[in-house]
């Protein structure tokens, strides 16, 4: 008896906190069909009264918007293969062999993980425009293939994975580049589960980096162009809010699908660290 | 099993990326082939500056630019379109930016190899873009023939660029509210005291309540108060040497202490009410605003519903050293880093701009800017929009201060924002803003020519 | 941490340990070594790359972010806004997961996406929508507590509304990161509990909390890293106002660097940020006292 009164308490607070986080997407779900003077009426109601799509097609139409989605998954995505490959082939090298200074790289590799944009953001930008690399994927690609995260997860991971099975592997003959790409990365998918959804989140919000990079219209960033609907002197807040819950999607999709292996790489991560 | 799915979905997203970046939208950046075909001069138009369409351009050879701005897009292509009709091998591509990344943006692609070679300029960004600036070929009489203001512009005897219409504040009312409270025409105050009760008729109250705010100043009232009505009292917003700033001045003061007042001994509005002044007003929730001239365009097309007027700001005593501070709308500038085949065709395309007419009055009505050409000080399309007949009379007696660093904004709203939420009294947040705005001018080259102005003491 | 070595290491563990240490050093060098030295030299210039000024001060541009009040009021705000954010993001994280993984919810994987939601929202989308929720008269707050706050416009109540947005994105990363490491803790040690007749707090409290350490401390250093880092909620919400209330210091350095184009003021600001962040980093191995 006690117990269901506790499940049903638990799940009922739960539940609230649930409708209060999901309150705001709603709202702006519903925002992203009212045309703006009904956005920012007085009388304010959560269904749109004059339901429009309008603020989807404009999203489309003067923003190219579509386009932009498709660059930002483009880039995300070849910057999170990046960063998976870097961050499993360092973090195995790291962990499985002994050299010197590995424990100093370590450390330095745990270092980088503390320095604020802010101390690097201006030199590096200025080094991107020495390279002749301004408004290219390059610059926003390259810069970013190595993460000190990643590369900290993946030493962590891997690190718990036994030696027997490496032994085994090179007593049968295996190079290390057989055993690093056909042993080590298929079994440190959990791992890379969790880098694959972090990358991918931090890639996918950046905003500052390739705002400062990429001038042509067509080659902009979904982040960046969230913020084109602010205006000189006011902001298109029904298209916006549009973007927004369209922007969503996919890294919520990429989450949904990895998150059973994300959790059990994060646990293996942090727990073990 | 789990990477098969893993790399399956990272190749399916892929390829549907490249799918869909292959197949987007091509160049947007339309050549000759302008929609309507309209008639394309080929005599010579303009006043003083003439443009002659049968000059080729580039030696007819084809060319490509770019042309950077911010906001409507329609209104420039249009501009483009006219002029690719006459010359079909120039192509321009028009790239948008929103107004803050363009900023940020521009300077740092002009400072390259490949930036624009014409861009939009506004002149609160002066410094960032000047240095990168390549000075008009017009000669400076023709300019200064044809249009106001051209003297603030003259920085050693050349001009970068030069406002095609100057934008200032007037006071927009809500006609309803207005007949609602039995006032009529003959009510328009022409001073700031008949402002005050007026405002105060304007307003109503439900027991403490406030419902309807006689006037709102909420947000903006650096930009529309601090910046303009110390002129009205005969203070400059700078010292003679044209750089210390002079907002502690008592003109300043009082001003500030007006505010402060119409809120807390009127009671005509309140700072908590009404987030931002209007949208307030386009919300139906405050009977008068002061606004500059975009605002006209703002109610046109997001708050539809007001029936609104508009009339000339007040003054203090109806004989104003100058009613407000105005602000240009500027022409493109020309990036002297571009190829000179490049500039040249920037040049052409500048006073082109400068002497079509059309373009000059499609221009400041799309911005709601009175126009800087003088051919077209009483033309018949602008005297048709309110807000800018009401500035008709008195045009000559608004003043720029020139391209004030946006410290001097910036730092006004925060000495009114301490004074109105953090309790802060008027002389202390004056010195502060004072103190910012000095330091942070300090690297900065700005010159005021308020003492370019016409009826300058 | 000890790694069984093979007495001979093979040619192919020889070259890809070379390929991989040349390429983190050369990675870290060309992106990180080098852009903090130039950033380092630059702090002691006046440096404006738009005026092309590069011209040495000294120790000025330090001497200025001590002395500038702004500074001080800003990492104030920023010692707050971080403090209170981390204690609610680990509190109500570690709560909810514990919550979730009790046999007390069913649908655990719901709740988790659900709270997940705005942690893969865009900051910039986020904000705007809570500007309008914080609104005094449209606001949705406002209706629904019946209550008559500007909540961004009061002193006492702007930083505050910045501070329960940015929970509310971000809590739900500490949800599931806590989740991951209840998910993998060892079930003999919560069984022999429940053989002990521990009560539930009890269990939490000697049991579970001591094994979730390390991840309350991972938690707990990633969140500092980047609340310390945070701007773009001030940007989009209250641009640092009323007044100067609510500056956030990456607020500033944002607001100098890429507005102002001060870039050795700016840069002198973000080492100090940086000795900061770097202390408060280590304070909190201290206090949790897991130094390896």
């Amino acid at each position: 008896m006690r117990r269901k009164v506790y499940t049903i308490t638990l799940n009922v607070i739960l539940l609230l906190l649930g409708i209060i986080t999901v309150y705001p997407f709603v709202w702006m779900l519903f925002s992203s069909f009212k045309v703006n003077k009904e956005i920012m009426a007085l009388e304010q109601h959560l269904l749109p009264q004059a339901f429009t799509v309008e603020n989807y097609i404009n999203m489309n139409a003067r923003f190219n918007f579509m386009r932009f989605f498709a660059n930002s998954l483009l880039v995300t995505i070849v910057i999170t293969l990046a960063v998976i490959y870097t961050s499993t082939i360092c973090g195995f090298v790291l962990s499985k062999y002994k050299f010197k200074g590995r424990e100093l790289l370590f450390g330095f590799v745990l270092c980088t993980m503390m320095i604020p944009w802010c101390v690097t953001i201006i030199p590096k930008y200025s080094m991107i425009q020495k390279f002749g690399w301004l408004d290219s994927y390059k610059a926003l690609v390259i810069p970013a293939m190595f993460s000190g995260f990643g590369i900290f997860n993946m030493k962590q991971h891997i690190a718990t994975l036994p030696d027997e099975i490496l032994e085994a592997a090179r007593i049968d003959g295996a190079n290390e580049f057989y055993i690093f790409h056909r042993i080590i990365f298929p079994m440190a998918k959990n791992g890379i589960s969790s880098i694959a959804i972090f990358q991918f989140l931090w890639a996918w919000e950046d905003y500052l980096w390739p705002y400062l990079i990429i001038s042509t219209k067509e080659k902009q960033l979904l982040a960046v162009g969230l913020k084109m609907f602010s205006g000189q002197y006011s902001t298109d807040y029904g298209a916006l809010f549009a973007a927004t819950a369209i922007s969503i999607i996919p890294v919520l999709l990429i989450y949904l699908i990895f998150q059973k292996q994300f959790i059990a790489g994060v646990a293996s991560a942090a727990v073990k660290g | 099993m789990m990477m098969k799915k893993f790399m399956a979905v990272m190749s399916a997203a892929a390829i549907a990326t490249a799918a869909l970046t292959g197949c987007g939208s091509g160049s947007q950046g339309g050549s000759g082939g302008s929609k309507e075909a309209a008639n394309v001069p080929t005599e010579p138009f303009g006043d003083t500056i003439k443009y002659d369409p049968g000059v080729s351009v580039n030696d007819g050879k084809d060319i490509s630019i770019e042309l950077w701005e911010w906001g409507s897009d329609e209104l420039f292509q249009q501009v483009i379109d006219g002029y690719c009709a006459i010359h079909p091998n120039v192509s321009i591509k028009l790239v948008n930016n929103p107004w803050e990344d363009y900023w940020t943006k521009l300077p740092l692609a002009l400072d390259g190899s490949n930036g624009p070679a014409l861009f939009n300029v506004h002149n609160s960004y002066h410094e960032n873009l000047i240095n990168y600036m390549a000075p008009l070929e017009i000669p400076l009489e023709d300019l200064e023939a044809d249009f106001t203001g051209v003297e603030a512009h003259v920085i050693d005897g050349k001009v970068y660029y030069i406002d095609y219409g100057m934008m200032t504040g007037s006071v927009y009312y809500n006609k309803d509210m207005w007949e609602a409270a039995g006032l009529t025409d003959a009510d328009i105050p022409k001073t700031w005291d008949e402002m005050r009760e007026v405002a105060k008729k304007l307003t109503i109250r439900e027991g403490d309540k406030l419902i309807q705010a006689g006037l709102n100043f909420n947000d903006d009232f650096h930009q529309n108060y601090l910046l303009g009505l110390n002129y009205q009292l005969g203070e400059n917003l700078f010292l003679e040497d044209g750089r210390t700033p002079n907002v502690t001045s008592d003109a300043m003061k009082q001003v500030m202490q007006m505010l402060v007042d119409m809120y807390k001994v009127d009671g005509v509005g309140s700072e908590n009410f009404g987030e931002k002044g209007p949208d307030s007003f386009g919300q139906g929730q405050s009977a008068m605003v002061i606004q500059w001239g975009h605002f006209y365009n703002t109610l046109n097309t997001t708050w539809t519903d007001i029936n609104f007027g508009v009339f000339e700001i007040p003054t203090f005593d109806g004989n104003p050293y100058a009613y407000n501070r105005y602000n240009g709308e500027s022409t493109f500038g020309i990036n002297k880093n571009a190829a000179a085949d490049q500039q040249a065709v920037a040049q052409d395309f500048v006073k082109y701009f400068l002497a079509n007419d059309e373009a000059q009055v499609a221009f400041n009505l799309a911005m709601s800017t009175f126009p800087a050409k003088k051919s077209l000080a009483d033309n018949e399309q602008i005297m048709q929009n309110p807000s800018l007949s009401v500035l008709a009379e008195h045009i000559d007696r608004y003043i720029w201060p020139g391209p004030m660093p946006s410290t001097v904004e910036t730092s006004l709203k925060t000495a009114g924002q301490d004074i109105f939420f953090n309790g802060v009294d008027i002389d202390t947040a004056l010195a502060a803003a004072q103190e910012n705005i000095i330091r942070d001018m300090k690297s900065s080259s700005f010159q005021s020519v308020e003492h370019l102005y016409k009826y300058a003491k | 941490m000890f790694t069984k070595s093979h007495p001979l290491q093979s040619k192919s563990e020889i070259l890809l340990r070379n390929i991989v240490v040349i390429g983190m050093v050369l990675f870290f060098g060309i992106f990180l070594i080098i852009p903090i030295a130039i950033a380092f030299a630059g702090s002691f210039h006046e440096w404006n790359p738009l005026s092309g000024t590069y011209r040495f001060l000294g120790i000025d541009n330090y001497k200025e972010v001590i002395t500038n009040s702004l500074f001080w009021t800003s990492l104030w705000n920023t010692v707050i806004f971080s403090v209170v954010v981390i204690i609610f993001r680990v509190g109500l994280g570690l709560a909810i997961a514990y919550a979730i993984h009790s046999a007390l919810v069913k649908y655990k994987s719901f709740f988790r996406s659900v709270f997940y939601m705005p942690v893969v929202t865009p900051m910039v989308a986020v904000a705007f929508v809570w500007k309008f929720m914080y609104n005094p008269q449209i606001g949705t707050i406002n209706q629904i507590l019946g209550l008559d706050i500007n909540w961004l416009m009061n002193p006492k109540t702007a930083l505050a509304a910045v501070i329960i947005m940015t929970i509310w994105k971000d809590f739900g990363y500490a949800v599931v990161m806590f989740m991951a490491g209840l998910f993998s803790l060892p079930a003999d040690a919560l069984e022999a509990a429940k053989v002990d007749g521990a009560n539930a707090w009890q269990n939490f409290r000697y049991i579970t909390f001591p094994l979730l350490k390390p991840m309350t401390l991972f938690v707990t250093i990633t969140s500092i890293i980047s609340y310390i880092q945070a701007y773009v909620q001030i940007l989009i919400m209250t641009e640092g106002g009323p007044g100067t209330a609510t500056y956030l210091s990456s607020y500033i350095i944002y607001d100098e660097a890429f507005v102002k184009y001060n870039f050795g003021y700016a840069s002198a600001l973000s080492f100090v940020l940086f000795v900061i962040t770097a202390g408060f980093t280590w304070l909190s191995f201290r206090v949790s006292g897991t130094e390896e």
